[in-house]
């Protein structure tokens, strides 16, 4: 392979999600849609966790003979941001849960989707 | 044993098994469980008390390891001093809105569940140290808030709580995403080993990474412009879950950027700027807000703010060891003082302020809702006061002035709506009455009692010896107590407390004190036997009458500024209090706080500067502040004048003395004014004559005090309401006493105190005389009064002696005080001022005999033909008062000589006496002499016309000999020969009484409402533009801090 190191890639594409999601939070009336750009904002980061693990031409974090415990710094991928990022997507579950709920619920009392519904409370 | 079940562990431990196994009892037996549920409650808050309690007394911090390895290789939690104080106060809040809430709590397993975990992941929040398990707890605590926001399904929640998730989501976004990024520099994710790294962290990640945490944990505390979503979400939220994330969620935040702050050296300012900007922002807005819940939402945040503001610049000058009474003394105040105002609204459920009328006479309600409210502003017992003190201290050390000023005007205007607020829930209305049991009320009172407990601990931490100093609150707590007593034993048990607790405290004070405290205690206690004269409940009067009276026997024991604050702010408080308790008085004691409050806060501010200059608090090192000198002088000083109703700042004194009870009257003009003339000469009597600070400041306080006197004149003459022209009549008498302190001279010191003297006692009879005239009569306005000499001959005669002693004709007591003024005046060469004193003696003589004609002289009206003399109670501190201001007339040497001695410290000279006359270089006073001649002068005319009447018929003038040639009187008023008495001089002189100074504040008023309603446009309601907002926040923080890094 040549080129740009694979996690240039992911971390791009994580950043690009980011701002996808963003937009989509921003310029979205629709709940459901911005539910959606929020999953994209949470997955980008989580793309972007990963990238920051990860040490180009690296193995897979697990000390064996393939591994020497001497040379794990250098020769495997950081384990931590995977470790990480696997709390964060059981957390951003949780998180669209909830919005879901959410937007069932304000179906439901308002018969609309629209965030521009959602503005009784104001000043 | 004991620290195993005590160990802070447990807290996480309860609360998750009690977590999962609510589901399961809930299946069985919904009551268990909600029983299993409070007592887990309970056990969380006890597990955090016990390890409280052993860290304060010096039992080593709790280091929790997991995994059973050390960090940074594993997450560890940390139980030190400031964490166990932080989870005990979020845990009682949380047993307490639990215990609030519990009715609809208990009727789902899952609101139960959430509620539990929601206080564990702020416990998290608090303890953890590590990064990403920071934001795990953060996390948890939001989805468990989430869930709670929205449970009741109601449109409005829904929209709140949906917009509340959105902004939160994206805050967490950005901390995860600082969180890496931290990470991938420093390698570590432990707070501490991120710390001891920090120079890891630099070029624009580094950077960005840091500002991404830093925006993430601030748009957790709501700043403004970007928190509309929390706003929305305390106006809609359960009242249970809006205090929740008030108090507790917003702890968790707030500690977290306590811990992380260490890496925002860099970004201290930003921090503090962002702080202030909110706290003085929500305030503003707040002032146009009537509901309620959304105003506490404004007050919420302002109080983060101010946390935020104080915790940052504390920490950029250095100022750790103040860090804890300071943010933690805010802290605790905010968590018990707005928990227990939420809780309220909850049980009250008005929206609107105005709807809370129908609190109006609940005792217990109104005790609850006065104690939290007075907290909030700071005022004294509570932690919210002392820790106030610090921060305006700390910061006057460090030189932000700036800062100073933003603190004091934002809780001003924070004072301003949660009074207002309180001034609705104080009158009665229309409204429906609201009907509360005790039993709800019994959260937010526990909130109420722990304030109170709380403030006297912090006020020994502030270096503070309660005992005294909190007397009136004690006093007034225990005479609340027995309230229920009928209204005169209450009055008895109310003179027997003053009697000796003034006696304990202020007994065996000398000098300058002394003669205060004789004229603030002994006579305050005098004017106060004359509450006897009403014999009805008056609920809440007499323990209010008590704290006022012996805050004021504890201001003149005061050594140090912070005791001299602390009475001066109870005073404040209780006399505020008394006003409202007025039959119209909740409108004009608004005024009267809010102009107390500032000049209260100029006070501080004065003391701050003191301090900064020296070092000291003490009250005697006033003087050594060095080139600081003229400007604590012009601070104290004007904070001292606008209390005793300067012109420009009067607007506040007549619709306060006017609408307050009569007795109470009596006792604010005869009595507490003085606390300002005594702060006003303790003050003069350190700056402006030790150190001689040039001649300016006094020399515009001189003009001050005679402009007050000349307007106050004018306008008492032009008043129909008997109390009001009194009102004005005490502003400008007070007048001429300011401008006697600012002669700083001998003669004039003599001249002021002997004129505080003698206005306690011609006031103090004037306003009891009136207080009987009112009673009888049942008006205040003198047209339909007239001819009361023959009813009430003694209130007559007690009229015209006081106002003889008043108007500076020989031979009473006034004469003596003009003489003096004047002759100090020509001393000094204040010419100008002399002569205005003059025009304004002149101008005040026209407002006094009409007193006298109008009242007591002329025709009666009908229906007063058969009143009856005033109460004998009422006659009887008159006639005490009256046989003095005759004995001091006759024999002024009894009273000069002390007052001599007592300045002389102060200003050195001494009085020269030729047997019972006294010499200045213009003349000679031989008062004993006068009183012979003008005896004299009197008797001859008197007998004479004994004598004609001897000899001619008279004829009375009768009530229908009024002859109007083809006229006839439009109004009723027209038929008191009276009525505008003065409208001659007002087409002459009108122009200087027309109300500027009203207009003047009303048009402040004005922009400041205007200003919020511009503030909050941005408050639109719409989720997307508060997104918007929150990533604005962050590129303008962003650019506020690329030059610094």
């Amino acid at each position: 392979m040549t080129g740009l190191p694979v996690s240039t890639y992911v971390l791009s594409t994580g950043l690009a999600l980011i701002l996808i999601g963003l937009w989509g939070l921003l310029m979205q009336k629709n709940i459901i849609r911005m539910i959606i750009g929020f999953s994209l904002v949470d997955t980008g980061i989580h793309m972007v966790m990963i990238a920051i693990g990860y040490v180009t031409g690296g193995t897979a974090p697990i000390i064996d003979s393939a591994v020497p415990i001497k040379d794990a710094a250098t020769r495997v991928v950081d384990p931590v941001p995977s470790a990480l990022v696997l709390t964060a997507i059981v957390i951003g579950l949780g998180v669209t849960a909830v919005m879901l709920s959410y937007a069932v619920n304000i179906y439901r009392e308002k018969k609309s989707l629209s965030i521009d519904d959602c503005s009784e409370s104001k000043w | 044993m004991v620290a195993a079940v005590f160990h802070p562990l447990g807290i996480f431990i309860v609360a998750l098994g009690t977590a999962f196994l609510t589901p399961l009892l809930f299946r069985k037996r919904e009551g268990f469980a909600s029983l299993i549920f409070m007592l887990a409650l309970a056990a969380m808050a006890t597990i955090a008390a016990a390890g409280f309690l052993a860290l304060a007394n010096g039992a080593p911090t709790i280091e929790i390891e997991t995994a059973g390895i050390a960090p940074p290789f594993a997450i560890n939690l940390r139980f030190g001093l400031y964490e166990s104080f932080f989870v005990f106060a979020v845990n009682l809040a949380a047993l307490l809105a639990a215990w609030h809430y519990l009715p609809r709590l208990r009727k789902h397993a899952a609101t139960l569940l959430l509620f539990i975990i929601m206080v564990m992941g702020i416990d998290g929040m608090v303890m953890t140290r590590d990064l990403f398990n920071l934001f795990i707890f953060i996390e948890i605590t939001s989805i468990a808030t989430y869930t709670l926001i929205g449970f009741e399904r109601e449109a409005g929640m829904l929209s709140a709580g949906f917009k509340y998730i959105i902004a939160t989501s994206i805050a967490s976004a950005f901390f995860l995403l600082g969180t890496i990024f931290v990470y991938y520099q420093t390698g570590t994710l432990n707070i501490d080993d991120i710390i001891a790294h920090q120079s890891a962290i630099g070029g624009p990640i580094g950077f960005v990474a840091l500002l991404l945490l830093l925006t993430s944990l601030l748009i957790e505390l709501k700043p403004y412009p970007a928190n509309g979503w929390g706003l929305d979400v305390y106006e809609t939220a359960p009242s249970a879950i809006a205090s929740m994330i008030s108090v507790g969620v917003s702890a968790g935040v707030i500690f977290a950027l306590y811990k992380v702050q260490p890496l925002f050296g860099d970004f201290l300012t930003s921090i503090a700027v962002v702080g202030g900007i909110t706290f003085l922002a929500s305030n503003v807005i707040g002032l146009r807000q009537n509901n309620v819940k959304r105003l506490l939402g404004y007050s919420s945040i302002g109080q983060m703010g101010l946390m935020v503001l104080a915790m940052a610049l504390l920490q950029q000058h250095g100022q750790h060891t103040h860090l804890a009474l300071i943010v933690g003394g805010l802290f605790l105040n905010h968590l018990l003082a707005k928990a227990g105002l939420f809780w309220l609204a909850g049980v009250v459920q008005r929206d609107t302020v105005r709807g809370w009328a129908g609190v109006a006479g609940k005792p217990l309600l109104l005790l609850v809702l006065g104690v939290c409210l007075a907290a909030l502003i700071g005022l004294p017992p509570f932690p919210g006061f002392w820790a106030k003190w610090g921060l305006v201290m700390e910061l006057a050390v460090d030189n932000l002035y700036g800062w100073i000023a933003l603190v004091l005007v934002g809780s001003l205007l924070e004072a301003a709506y949660l009074f207002r607020w309180f001034g609705h829930a104080l009158r009665a209305d229309d409204s429906e009455p609201v009907n509360v049991g005790v039993a709800p009320l019994l959260p937010p009172a526990a909130a109420a009692a722990l304030l109170a407990v709380a403030g006297y601990f912090t006020a020994r931490s502030a270096g503070v010896v309660p005992g005294q100093l909190l007397l009136p609150v004690y006093a007034a707590g225990a005479l609340f107590l027995l309230d229920g007593l009928p209204g005169r034993l209450k009055s008895l048990a109310m003179l027997a407390v003053v009697a000796g607790g003034g006696f304990w405290v202020a007994g065996d004070l000398q000098g300058l004190n002394r003669i205060f405290a004789l004229i603030l205690v002994a006579g305050g206690l005098l004017m106060a036997v004359a509450t006897l004269y009403r014999g009805d409940a008056r609920k809440g009067f007499y323990p209010l009458l008590a704290a006022l009276l012996l805050s004021l026997a504890t201001l003149l024991t005061a050594h140090t500024s912070l005791e001299f604050f602390t009475s001066w702010e109870l005073m404040t408080l209780s006399s505020y209090l008394l006003v409202t308790l007025g039959r119209d008085g909740v409108k004009p004691a608004l005024s009267y706080l809010l102009f107390s409050l500032g000049s209260a806060f100029l006070i501080l501010a004065g003391f701050a500067v003191a301090f900064a200059a020296t070092g000291s608090i003490e009250l005697a090192a006033l003087g050594n502040a060095g080139d600081s000198v003229p400007l604590v002088f012009s601070l104290l000083a004007l904070g001292f004048v606008i209390k005793a109703g300067a012109f420009g700042f009067h607007i506040w004194l007549p619709g306060a003395y006017t609408e307050a009870d009569d007795d109470t009257t009596a006792i604010l003009s005869a009595v507490m004014s003085k606390a300002s003339i005594f702060g006003l000469v303790i003050v003069a009597g350190q700056l402006g004559v030790r150190a001689d600070i040039g001649l300016e400041p006094a020399y515009v306080l001189g003009w001050i005090g005679m402009l007050t006197a000349t307007f106050g004149a004018l306008m008492a003459v032009f008043q129909e309401d008997f109390k009001r022209l009194l009102a004005y009549s005490s502003m400008g008498q007070l007048g001429y006493i300011v401008a006697g302190i600012a002669l700083m001279s001998h003669l004039g010191w003599v001249a002021a105190l002997y004129m505080t003297v003698n206005h306690f006692l011609y006031k103090g009879v004037l306003f009891l005389a009136a207080a009987g005239v009112i009673y009888r009569t049942n008006t205040r306005l003198m047209y339909q009064m007239g001819g009361l000499i023959k009813n009430m001959p003694v209130t007559f005669v007690a009229v015209m002696m006081a106002i003889i002693a008043m108007s500076g004709v020989p031979p009473l007591t006034g004469f003596g005080g003009k003489w003096l003024l004047f002759n100090a005046m020509m001393d000094k060469g204040w010419y100008w001022l002399a002569a205005v004193g003059f025009f304004s003696s002149a101008v005040a003589f026209l407002y006094m005999f009409r007193i006298l004609q109008t009242v007591f002289l002329g025709q009666r009206k009908l229906a007063h033909k058969d009143l009856r003399e005033a109460p004998l109670i009422l006659l009887v501190p008159q006639v005490v008062m009256l046989v003095i201001i005759l004995v001091l007339s006759a024999y002024p040497k009894l009273l000069l000589d002390p007052l001599s001695a007592a300045v002389a410290p102060y200003v050195p000279g001494a009085l020269l006496w030729d047997g019972l006359a006294l010499q200045s270089h213009l003349g000679y006073w031989n008062a004993p002499m006068i009183m012979i001649i003008v005896g004299g002068v009197w008797a001859i005319p008197l007998i004479f016309l004994l004598l004609v009447s001897l000899t001619i018929k008279i004829q009375p003038v009768k009530q229908f000999n009024i002859v109007y040639a083809a006229e006839r009187p439009h109004r009723p008023e027209d038929t008191h020969y009276a009525y505008r008495f003065f409208a001659h001089y007002e087409r002459a002189i009108g122009v200087l009484v027309k109300p500027h100074a009203t207009a003047f504040w009303s048009a402040v008023s004005e922009w400041s409402h205007t200003l919020a309603a511009s503030l909050r446009i941005l408050y639109t309601g719409n989720g997307q533009t508060y997104v918007l907002f929150i990533l604005v926040y962050f590129v303008a923080l962003y650019f506020a801090n690329t030059g610094t890094v």
